[in-house]
């Protein structure tokens, strides 16, 4: 397992958004985190990425222990549910930011950043600020802005809820080429079954701060465990994104 | 895509934009609204030059009506010159410690989340509730002889009321939530995401302030700064009760103004005003620079 | 041209932290330096002279005279910075912390309220001659030129649509000299009937039209702000006002008014702190010498030096039918009966 939760506990103000979560990520897979709002999906990512800590608890990445380490030095990159792109900074700048953090020189930072530019196709459109770019355009500056540092881990935050409907589905599609041809473990939050199924290897499933059944796609959408997911999970729905997928 | 990009271009920027709200009235433009709209141009024209225009044309030809060098006198007399010190460095005192205190309130306010934090932020809007006057008192009873502390400082040979820390004391009061009140719904609107996206690259606090939240709220600051500056040079109420009027000492330019009103004098007292109207004339060119710079 | 915007602003920002941190540190000195203590044979001396309202252009003129005076007597610098306002509230700053070296304040009872928080020793009233009053003055009329509304005495006073303007006896000591001099008046007319003459101050109060806090402040409603038919004003203050605004108006002299006697003290706990006690004591002290007491009459204060008194009978009626505070049984026993909270003033000013 290359990201583990062991007997995760958080509580906000009374509130408990983690109860006793256990699930493993293997490396190199993409998992998606399914579950209702405020089933505290959200709240599992941002401990992951050291935004939040666990009240208890323990949190492994490749093996290490990371609890006491700062977000920054767990080797994760991070795209926040609206992006959270530098709006004062340039696309490019905004790219480079975590590597002039890191002191790289000059050089490098800018064949990084003329490459990632090259990766998510804006090689035109490195001086453009955020504002200047539509909802697809600034999702792939903020997944190039992650990947930047080179992380081990990608963590995404509803990567596609700013998104137009209409643009969703290509979006997903390049996302999940995107992660593939970089290799990088990566896991997801999202609300949307269909694109749990459709871009995830490994589906979570969440419900009031538990873990209800971990699975492929498959097995979480055919073999539902609890009560809950067969509720949750549309069959019909899966069996139909299923037939598209093996056509494509 | 360049659809896109317009699109999302100008989503960005409605309801800070004159021209999102020019499209909401146009098209239901007709006589009646025609009428509605002169009559309302008319009298706000009106109410400006009697309120406004007309006292200020009249500070400044009173100022001069005893010519130039009537008026030179007067600006260039000991006690103005003094006076007009006085209240430059109270104000260069206000609003350093105003800014310096606003940017951390705000900072504070909208990127931590504590119990009390509602509270806190009321607090700070109460020198616009509380009359100057009452700001003046409240610092006499406790900073003054018989005040609270009184003992205390008296023993301590260290003098605040009836004297220029009792005068800088006062105008800080009063300005207090100027920066911050600017700062502030600026700060929250930004959330804290691009901080937490900067944090979790590895960078600094201070390198978080100075690329991502100062960026965002510079022209914020700089306004807070101009309100807070112009209400510092103008302060009458608390200062007065708090100042004991010495003369050449405490008296900043309006209390001044005051005292050569009430010498009988008063072309020297429209004279010294006019200064203060000036420096509120460069401050409003300021801030209109500055209100058009913050569009972009 | 972002980068370098970037750089201006964050540089502002340092020069704002610098600045901060100088003034602040600047504050701490002056806290400091503002009350230092010495002793009689430094080069400069400071005095502040608190004092009340219309007291302005005498003390300007008085304090250059009393610099070069004392320069050639003991060949000391001094300076003396005067702070002017309402007799009451000027007392009422020095008990909470404005360190007059002295104070010429417009009644004895403002100062005694000083002594009673401990400032001035007891025994004040006796330190300098004529009861430490300098100079007197008394309380007249002014009006409009041409007096349209035939204001000759107090009882003209409280006629329907006279409009009286009168500071407040709260925060005014001219105020209270003019209650007296109004009260004298008809206590004399009707035999000291206290009913009748409650019933006489209660219809010319309600005649008052603005209630300034200080005497000036009436004297401007009245003069700049053209507001009323009449001032009850100190005598000097209605002279100022004519030579400041020539022809416009007229003093009427009441058949019965006070002499009002403005106190001097020395502070003795703050000149001790200062170490002032000797400039502070010659100041007051001089002015009871010739010229200092002609300047007085220039400035329309009454002298109290005989000799110089007579000199003036060209300027002031000498033969006004005054009546004293000791008629009245002294300061102390007619602010009690008059003006303390809920004391006559206030009886009838609420009915």
């Amino acid at each position: 397992m290359y990201v583990e939760m062991r007997r995760i506990n958080k509580t906000f103000d009374g509130f408990q958004a983690s109860k006793d979560v256990n699930f493993g990520v293997q490396k190199g897979h993409l998992a998606a985190l399914l579950g209702p709002s405020g089933s505290g999906k959200t709240t599992i990512l941002r401990m992951i990425a050291g935004l939040d800590r666990p009240d208890s608890g323990d949190i492994l990445i490749n093996g290490n222990r990371v609890n006491d380490i700062p977000g920054s030095k767990r080797g994760i990159g991070f795209v926040f549910q609206n992006y959270a792109l530098f709006r004062y900074m340039t696309v490019a700048d905004n790219i480079a930011f975590g590597l002039e953090v890191q002191k790289k020189n000059k050089k490098e930072i800018k064949d990084r950043v003329e490459e990632l530019l090259e990766l998510v196709s804006m090689q035109d459109l490195g001086k453009r600020y955020p504002h200047q770019l539509s909802g697809g355009q600034r999702q792939r500056v903020a997944f190039a802005r992650a990947l930047a540092p080179d992380p081990q881990l990608l963590l995404l935050d509803e990567p596609f809820a700013a998104i137009d409907a209409k643009v969703r589905r290509e979006l997903r599609t390049w996302l999940k080429e995107m992660i593939g041809r970089v290799g990088v473990t990566s896991i997801f939050v999202t609300h949307d079954q269909e694109e749990a199924v459709e871009v995830a290897d490994t589906i979570i499933i969440t419900n009031q701060g538990r873990i209800e059944q971990i699975g492929t796609p498959e097995e979480v959408c055919r073999h539902p465990q609890t009560e809950f997911v067969a509720d949750f999970v549309d069959a019909e729905r899966f069996e139909a994104l299923m037939a598209v997928r093996r056509v494509e | 895509m360049q659809d896109q990009v317009e699109h999302s271009y100008q989503h960005d920027i409605v309801g800070d934009d004159i021209h999102s709200i020019r499209k909401v009235i146009e098209p239901h433009r007709d006589d009646a609204d025609h009428a509605i709209k002169y009559i309302l141009i008319g009298i706000a024209a009106v109410f400006l030059l009697v309120m406004l225009i007309m006292p200020l044309t009249v500070v400044l030809i009173n100022a001069l009506r005893d010519g130039w060098q009537a008026y030179k006198e007067a600006v260039m007399d000991e006690y103005t010159v003094r006076a007009l010190q006085l209240t430059l460095f109270a104000t260069v005192c206000a609003v350093a410690v105003n800014t310096i205190f606003g940017v951390f309130a705000s900072y504070l306010l909208s990127k931590f989340y504590f119990r009390g934090r509602q509270v806190l932020a009321s607090l700070i809007d109460i020198p616009f509730s509380i009359s100057p006057v009452i700001a003046g008192l409240i610092f006499i009873l406790t900073f003054g002889n018989i005040g609270w502390m009184g003992d205390f400082l008296k023993a301590h040979d260290i003098k605040i009321v009836f004297a220029v820390p009792g005068v800088i004391l006062a105008t800080i009061f009063v300005t207090f939530p100027f920066v911050f009140r600017e700062l502030f719904p600026v700060m929250n609107a930004q959330g804290k995401d691009e901080e937490e996206a900067a944090a979790l690259m590895g960078a600094g606090g201070l390198m978080i302030f100075r690329r991502i939240t100062f960026p965002h709220i510079k022209w914020a600051l700089v306004y807070g700064v101009v309100l807070c500056t112009a209400r510092a040079m103008g302060e009458f109420g608390a200062v007065s009760v708090i100042s004991g009027h010495l003369r050449g000492k405490t008296n900043t330019l309006p209390l001044h103004v005051e005292i050569l009103y009430n010498e009988f004098n008063t072309t020297a007292a429209f004279a010294v005003s006019s200064i203060l109207v000036i420096m509120a004339v460069v401050i409003l060119i300021i801030r209109s620079f500055i209100e058009r710079k913050r569009k972009i | 041209m972002r980068q370098k915007k970037m750089n201006l602003c964050s540089r502002i920002l340092v020069v704002l932290t610098v600045v901060s941190m100088t003034v602040l540190t600047g504050c701490g000195g002056n806290e400091t330096g503002a009350s230092g203590s010495g002793d009689g044979n430094r080069e400069k001396v400071e005095l502040l002279n608190v004092s009340y309202d219309p007291t302005r252009e005498f003390y300007a003129a008085y304090n250059q005279m009393f610099s070069e005076y004392w320069k050639e007597q003991s060949g000391q610098e001094i300076s003396v910075t005067q702070s002017h306002g309402g007799s009451g509230s000027q007392a009422r700053s020095v008990i909470e912390g404005n360190e007059a070296d002295v104070v010429t304040l417009a009644l004895a009872h403002d100062v005694t309220a000083i002594e009673e928080a401990g400032l001035i020793e007891s025994g004040w009233i006796g330190e300098f001659d004529s009861n430490s009053a300098p100079y007197t003055s008394t309380i007249v009329f002014l009006v409009h030129k041409g007096n349209e509304k035939n204001i000759q005495d107090w009882n003209d006073l409280i006629k329907d649509g006279v409009e009286v303007i009168t500071p407040n006896p709260k925060t005014s000591g001219g105020a209270c000299w003019n209650f007296l001099a109004a009260w004298a008046y008809q206590q004399e007319q009707d035999g000291n009937d206290e009913d009748v003459t409650r019933e006489f101050m209660k219809k010319l109060y309600q005649n008052v039209l603005v209630l300034d806090s200080g005497a000036r402040g009436a004297t401007n409603t009245f003069v700049e702000n053209g507001q009323g038919d009449v001032l009850i004003a100190w005598e000097n203050e209605a002279y100022l006002a004519m030579k400041e605004y020539p022809d416009q108006y007229e003093i009427i002299t009441p058949s019965v008014s006070i002499l009002a006697q403005p106190s001097v003290a020395v502070v003795d706990s703050n000149v001790d702190d200062h170490g002032t006690r000797e400039a502070a004591e010659a100041y007051l002290e001089y002015l009871y010498s010739d010229e200092a007491q002609r300047l007085a009459g220039e400035n329309y204060y009454r002298p109290s030096k005989e000799t110089i008194l007579q000199e003036l009978s060209g300027q002031f009626d000498l033969d006004m039918n005054l009546v004293t505070i000791d008629d009245f049984g002294g300061w102390d026993e007619a602010y009690r009966v008059y003006f303390e909270d809920g004391a006559i003033f206030d009886q009838i000013y609420e009915e």
